[in-house]
């Protein structure tokens, strides 16, 4: 017999605070598709996607009736092109990109990740070539996700990458104008990118990862939220510890429940069991975002004096929680901020409580970075390629993920609303405090060396 | 030895079951499983017991009656020839599930669900009810714990227990037992 209190909790968590699987997301290894005939490497990747994921929207669709949970994307994630295609021009991958598109149009899933490069060091041909053909792929696809990552930790910061990220942003923004830039939304700059995330638009398959597996992403900033006001309302005398501790029992269950479902699919696909990334990702809907839970503790709006530190202790809650609950947390795991996707954080960033300054300095304790931000149409490429330089240092040093996903938005300036659509959502165009456009620093490329691991003062 | 089922009901109170499991002992029944509950401040228990083959059921539950005598319980002896039902002797695969039923009490609700849980050929395990009153729909619940037979069509059942949920406006839900206890049992 199921004790009363275990049955009320579980129950509003599904039915009153927005509990779903964010995504099962099926990674698919590409590098047995390898050749140098492109017909013949577009055949092989659409064949083995189309094979390995065949079943996963039905299967998803089985479960969901089963637990009564939603499973509210299914997606792909596959091995970084720019390494498995790497002896195709530019204009091939633009093809591959729509070969990817066509596959996830077949399979009935909403992403496929992966159009990805992996430059933290140098570039090499099939980098280039990648990178190269962002803008136009991202452009005529409708479903390919990009991610390039520019520096790491080991390695340091490839400036010359950024500087060449900063045109591709500008040109894929421009190619997608009558969308306010939709290309650029679906692009995303990385320092320290991990192998497994099920979260899109970064989601990759690492090298060292196996044939195919099935991640899942799990959300529920909704759920913490009213955890946090239920404790609030009940209990009356609360300080922070007892937050803290709310919020890591509400990110424990949360990833039980995606860890159950996570496993059932993988066992109907027939697939090993990846792992939960537990990370409060909002969508722009009501009660679904993370703006809300700063609320909730009583912060008088997101980036108001107070949201570093409240952050902070968020996502080292949702962490710990997580990796109690489940032995194989991984992907970005905390909480994302994304400024487009959450309605609280975009009302914010409206209303000039959360500056880009604020915005970069919670970067810097949360689990991933400058995302979903809509910046004027005519901040240059190279005061993009500082904003992601800034960016990636605070990843690079703080031994983090950080990542820059910048929409200049064609013909808006700050303050203007930009519209994306579906899950990446609406928003603010944010100020950047640029005085000039011309930024000589950058100018400079090279590389930024990788950080000392002592003398950690 | 012959078996008996005896059933106990009335106000709680201490001593109920020191009573009724001493008249057994000083007649050399032995008890094989028991159950007791509380709804509220009502008692009831349930036991299956083992008896010499001369023992006569009327007489065990009079001696038992006098035992608890001024205790204000009902209380009943039946011989029992331990023959399970078919449900139980042909068992079918079955997948564990919670029904739910959110909002305030409704003359009918039990009957309704109940009736198309036994339409669908889903056996129930265990039913609780949450009613504490006042305005929070959490605190207004009622718990069918059911097995489903594999040949169930789970939507089919869903569907007409929406049916009876717009009806009587509540909230019904049918979940898996296992999203229940995985999000629970976490220290395991």
């Amino acid at each position: 017999m199921l004790n009363q209190k275990d049955i009320i909790s579980t129950l509003q968590m599904v039915r009153e605070e927005n509990l779903d699987l964010r995504t099962v997301t099926v990674g698919i290894n590409l590098t047995d598709c390898v050749s140098d005939d492109i017909g013949r490497f577009k055949k092989n990747i659409y064949d083995k996607i189309t094979r390995t994921a065949g079943q996963l929207v039905t299967t998803c669709q089985r479960i969901e009736r089963r637990y009564g949970i939603e499973v509210a994307n299914k997606r792909i994630s596959i091995s970084p092109i720019g390494v498995v295609a790497a002896p195709f021009s530019s204009a091939d991958m633009v093809e591959i990109a729509l070969t990817l598109d066509k596959a996830a149009q077949e399979l009935g899933i909403d992403f496929i990740g992966g159009f990805s490069a992996l430059v933290e060091k140098g570039m090499s041909q099939g980098d280039t070539a990648l990178i190269d053909a962002i803008p136009q792929a991202l452009t005529e696809s409708q479903r390919v996700c990009a991610s390039v990552n520019v520096a790491s930790t080991r390695a340091g910061i490839n400036m010359d990458a950024i500087n060449r990220m900063g045109h591709v942003i500008k040109e894929a923004a421009e190619l997608t104008a009558k969308d306010d830039g939709l290309a650029a939304a679906k692009l995303v700059v990385f320092a320290n990118i991990p192998q497994d995330v099920p979260f899109m638009a970064g989601a990759y398959l690492g090298i060292g990862e196996a044939d195919a597996v099935v991640s899942v992403g799990v959300s529920g900033p909704g759920v913490v939220k009213a955890a946090l006001e239920r404790m609030m309302r009940e209990e009356g005398d609360v300080d922070l510890s007892r937050a803290a501790d709310v919020i890591k029992q509400t990110a424990a269950r949360l990833t039980r429940a995606g860890e159950l479902v996570g496993r059932e699919v993988a066992r109907t696909l027939d697939l090993p069991f990846g792992i939960v990334d537990l990370s409060l990702a909002p969508t722009p809907n009501e009660n679904d975002s993370v703006g809300e839970i700063f609320e909730a503790i009583g912060l008088p709006a997101i980036g108001s004096p107070g949201s570093t530190a409240f952050l902070a202790m968020l996502n080292d809650a949702v962490k710990k929680g997580g990796a109690f609950a489940s032995s194989h947390v991984g992907g970005l795991s905390g909480a994302f901020i994304p400024v487009c996707e959450d309605l609280t954080i975009a009302d914010s960033a409206k209303n000039g409580t959360l500056s880009l300054e604020k915005l970069e300095a919670m970067t810097a304790v949360c689990s991933v970075g400058l995302d979903m931000v809509a910046l004027p149409g005519d901040t240059s490429a190279e005061m993009l390629s500082a904003v992601i330089a800034d960016e990636m240092a605070i990843g690079v040093i703080n031994k983090k993920t950080t990542a820059a996903r910048l929409i200049p938005a064609p013909g808006k300036k700050a303050g203007d609303h930009v519209v994306f659509g579906g899950l990446l959502g609406e928003g603010p165009v944010m100020a950047v405090n640029m005085g000039t456009q011309e930024n000589r620093f950058v100018r400079l490329g090279g590389r930024i060396p990788a950080p000392i691991q002592s003398l950690v003062n | 030895m012959n078996k008996v089922l005896i059933s106990v009901l009335g106000s709680d109170q201490p001593g109920i079951m020191a009573a009724v499991t001493r008249v057994v002992q000083q007649r050399d029944g032995n008890i094989e499983n028991l159950s007791q509950t509380l709804l509220g401040t009502v008692f009831g228990a349930l036991l299956q017991v083992e008896v010499p083959a001369n023992e006569d059921t009327d007489a065990l539950q009079q001696a038992i009656e006098t035992a608890c005598e001024g205790m204000n319980l009902f209380i009943r002896v039946h011989a029992w020839n331990e023959k399970p039902s078919q449900w139980h002797e042909h068992p079918l695969e079955v997948q564990p599930y919670i029904i739910t039923a959110i909002g305030p009490d409704r003359q009918g609700l039990v009957a309704e669900v109940t009736e198309k849980v036994f339409k669908h050929g889903v056996n129930i395990t265990n039913m609780q009810a949450i009613f504490e009153g006042g305005r929070n729909p959490m605190a207004n619940l009622m718990v069918f714990e059911v097995d489903v037979p594999r040949a169930t069509v789970l939507n089919d059942l869903r569907e007409e227990l929406h049916e009876v949920a717009d009806k009587l406006e509540l909230e019904i839900s049918v979940q898996h037992r296992r999203i229940f206890e995985s999000v629970s049992n976490i220290l395991n």
